[in-house]
């Protein structure tokens, strides 16, 4: 398997690295498509653990993440669920959008997170010790704002905290590349394109234009698509519904791109 | 008559005599919001508003039939100072809409790049453009076409021919519309208008339908004594007798079409110098206001605390709160004009009845739930094993409770149209948001609040929790009247000690206001920020989760500090206060 691409913003690899040494657990937080995901995929395979993704969802029942009782043939068993896998086996165990999860799912996180490292099942009865090379990592994306979701301050305040944003430019254009094969040139100008609906606060724009999208911008250029077609649909639509924003949009990528109505 | 005919000839020469391509026309306010947010986009300046400018004199060599309409002498151009970037009210230079409405970005463009302050504005719209069409492909595409363009029907401007050496250009060459022009305000005898605008705002009122959306170049006139001129005495210092107020008298009550008309057209408006300060006319509404409100109190009052920044500490039973319920109160349905808003409202309301929750472990319901049901196979001791199996997806019941403050001091008065008041927009507010919250169902009171000094909050009690939403409840709101001052600080612990008696798991806290916190007293300045500060710390150790919706533009220099920097909401303009909160609140409670 070919190793994750990752490229460091800042110390991040090195306090990831830093805090799995410790038995520490990582909190991670960051605006939708900056690479937390990839992060953790890729610090899985430089520490050669595993890693176990859960996405969180308003549903998510602390048997999803424990494990249940299944039955077969034989008759009933217990299956481990993703959370009690990596503390047995050891590996990494990274809750995406922990903030969705309903707080009274996240509490059973609390024993694991601090000195003591252990889960308690009540349905078997086991209280499971976590392997060494178990660590655990959530991630949430902050720029929601909204009275019913939120950490409880008594998880948050058991982790070591890593803050992403979206990448530097610089940093930015060598992903793009990478990720998608487009040329320098084309690159730059989606950087750009970016940096500029970035400058765009809160009441206009929801949330502003990921690295994600700028990548699936570049990969359909490179599958031929001309590039304004391409911005069009993969960073204008899916940004906003609002007519003006839209059409501020559509012009921002025509003045890098060109292509607009006017040149036809 | 005469007149009527003079303005038809008027208008028939001056069509005859422009070259513009009028039907191909594009419109400042079709676009004013996506402007805004391009400007946004390309760094520009947030705190700048956008407006329309008034044409601008220039001395240029004329066509006889623009001598005799009078046209070509004055130009509408764009131009930027501290305050605002000003742009024509419609362009039509081109044939093509496309060109047109490209024009209006490719102008915004350039006053976000331009550097008002360069001594050769002729170098420097050079440099810009260059800039400018070296970045954007699209702009280079755009001005490759609007240069060939107006070079063929726009003889006066071949100057911008790159070719050409710059000494022919003087101030009086025929303007090119794709530059940016300096400041007007920077000459002396001009008086600034905004200066006006700026005082009428303090209190978040904006003109925007029926005042003249323009920016006029102004003669100043020294009225400010007031023995100058034959009159020795002034209509308009009338109340100066008393109070020494100047009394606003460019208002004009009826809107008249034609004054604007006139308006535009004028190349010049002398002008008064006295202030039309909306303040002094509050000053002079202060005691007529508020007398004649049936409000019954309840009790003689409570007494609060409030805390003194200066001596760290609380000035025990301080603030006396009188808590009032208005009498004789019409109960009434909802008003028309706003049932239009409450259908657009409804379908955001039935999205979010969408949501729906799974409760587990009922002894019937809808469904199976197999875990459980495994659960239970699993079990050894069966008999102790409750047999609760089944699942069902109900409605979410929102285990919210929502209190809703109103500011309703003096303050509201203000306008936000010729006909409109603050206040009324707060009351269409209130009533939208409670018919919303009925609709989804959600717990809520609703307070208004006003003060006079320590002695006396004024605590309108619109509707408690317990109390049903009813006509008498609309009622309530619409008898409403501003009077008074805004002492927050004691509002708000008022309203934390009704809301703790709430037992929902989610307690919101929604102040609606107008201003800073003040009162006649030293309530007032960093004392009034203190105490409210204080006072929601307390809210927020209550468990009170508190949120904030203004229409004061410079609550962004408070309020985060007041708040906290994601509890606030700045609404500009008080128009969409009514669709706005109840946005606000369906957002925060997703």
């Amino acid at each position: 398997m070919s190793k994750t691409y990752y490229l460091p913003q800042s110390n991040e690899v090195e306090l990831f690295k830093a805090a799995a040494s410790m038995n520490l657990p990582i909190l991670i937080k960051g605006p939708t498509g900056c690479g937390k995901t990839r992060f953790i995929e890729a610090m899985g395979e430089e520490l050669k653990r595993d890693v176990y993704t859960v996405v969180c969802h308003d549903d998510l029942s602390a048997a999803d993440l424990v494990g249940r009782h299944l039955i077969d043939e034989n008759g009933t068993y217990w299956q481990d669920g993703p959370l009690t896998k990596a503390v047995r086996n050891g590996g990494i165990c990274y809750l995406d959008e922990i903030i969705e999860a309903r707080k009274d799912t996240t509490v059973i996180l609390h024993s694991l997170a601090d000195y003591r490292r252990v889960l308690p099942i009540d349905r078997t009865g086991e209280m499971i010790e976590a392997h060494p090379d178990f660590m655990l990592v959530v991630s949430y994306n902050p720029g929601y704002q909204n009275v019913l979701k939120g950490m409880k301050p008594s998880t948050k305040q058991r982790f070591i905290s890593l803050s992403f944003n979206y990448p530097a430019p610089d940093i930015e254009k060598k992903v793009i590349i990478k990720e998608s094969g487009v040329n320098e040139e084309v690159a730059q100008k989606l950087v750009s394109i970016a940096g500029e609906i970035r400058r765009l606060d809160d009441n206009e724009i929801q949330e502003a234009v990921s690295t994600r999208l700028l990548v699936y911008a570049g990969k359909l250029i490179v599958k031929g698509f001309d590039p304004y077609q391409a911005c069009m649909h993969s960073i204008v639509e899916s940004l906003s519904d609002e007519q003006d924003v839209l059409e501020v949009l559509e012009k921002l990528v025509s003045l890098h791109f060109g292509g607009s109505k006017l040149a036809k | 008559m005469d007149e009527k005919v003079g303005k038809f000839w008027d208008r028939y020469l001056t069509k005859k005599a422009s070259r513009l391509f009028e039907s191909k026309q594009v419109f400042f306010e079709e676009k004013e919001r996506s402007l805004k947010i391009f400007y946004h986009l390309l760094g520009g300046d947030k705190a700048k508003e956008l407006h329309i400018t008034d044409k601008r004199f220039i001395k240029t060599s004329r066509t006889i039939l623009e001598k005799f309409s009078g046209k070509g002498r004055s130009f509408f151009l764009a131009w930027q100072d501290e305050k605002a970037l000003y742009f024509p009210g419609a362009l039509s230079y081109f044939d093509d809409k496309e060109l047109n409405s490209m024009h209006y970005y490719w102008l915004c463009a350039m006053l976000c790049e331009v550097d008002i302050k360069t001594d050769n504005i002729i170098q420097e719209n050079k440099r810009v453009v260059q800039g400018l069409i070296k970045k954007y492909e699209g702009f280079r595409e755009f001005y490759e076409k609007a240069e060939k363009f107006l070079l063929e029907h726009y003889l006066e401007l071949s100057y911008i021919d790159s070719s050409i050496s710059e000494d022919l250009l003087d101030d009086n060459s025929y303007p090119n519309p794709l530059w940016i022009y300096p400041c007007v305000s920077g000459n002396s005898k001009l008086f600034d208008f905004n200066d006006e605008e700026e005082m009428g705002r303090k209190d978040g009122k904006e003109d925007k339908t029926e005042e003249l959306k323009m920016k006029k170049k102004a003669n100043q006139i020294d009225d400010e004594k007031e023995t100058d001129g034959l009159l020795l005495f002034l209509p308009e210092s009338l109340m100066s007798f008393m109070e020494q107020v100047n009394v606003d008298r460019q208002e004009n009550d009826s809107f008249d079409e034609d004054a604007l008309y006139n308006a535009a057209e004028l190349d010049e408006i002398t002008l008064g110098r006295k202030d039309a300060n909306l303040s002094s006319r509050v000053k002079m509404d202060l005691d007529i206001s508020a007398k004649d409100v049936e409000d019954y109190p309840l009790g003689k009052g409570f007494y609060r605390d409030e805390w003194d920044y200066r001596k760290e500490n609380y000035l025990k039973k301080y603030v006396r709160i009188v808590p009032q319920v208005a009498i004789h109160v019409e109960p009434m349905r909802l008003p028309k004009r706003l049932n239009k808003m409450m259908q657009k409202i409804q379908t955001e309301l039935d999205l979010m009845e969408l949501d729906r929750v799974k409760i587990d472990n009922l002894p019937y319901g809808d469904e199976i739930n197999f875990d459980s049901w495994i659960e239970y196979k699993g079990h050894k001791n069966k008999s102790n094993h409750p047999q609760r199996f089944f699942q069902s997806f109900e409605k979410k019941t929102r285990d919210m409770s929502t209190f809703l403050l109103a500011d309703i001091s003096l303050s509201t008065e203000a306008g936000v149209t010729q006909d409109i008041r603050v206040i009324d927009m707060i009351k269409d507010s209130l009533m939208v948001f409670s018919e919303s919250l009925q609709r989804l169902e959600d717990k809520f009171g609703i307070y208004a609040f006003s003060s006079i000094k320590n002695k006396k909050v004024n605590f309108h009690i619109i509707k408690n929790f317990k109390e049903r939403y009813s006509d008498l409840v609309r009622g309530r709101i619409d008898v409403m009247k501003p009077g008074y001052y805004t002492r927050l600080g004691a509002a708000i612990r008022e309203s934390s000690r009704v809301l703790q008696k709430q037992h929902s798991q989610n307690r919101l806290l929604l102040i609606l206001s107008d201003g800073k916190p003040n009162d006649t007293d030293r309530y007032d300045g960093r004392y009034g920020i203190e105490d409210t500060k204080k006072a929601i710390e307390e809210v927020k150790q209550k468990g009170i989760v508190p949120y904030c919706i203004t229409i004061d533009v410079e609550a962004r220099e408070y309020l985060p500090y007041l708040f906290g920097r994601n509890s606030y909401a700045v609404i500009r303009d008080a128009k969409r206060l009514p669709k706005v909160l109840t946005q606000i609140y369906m957002n925060l409670t997703k």
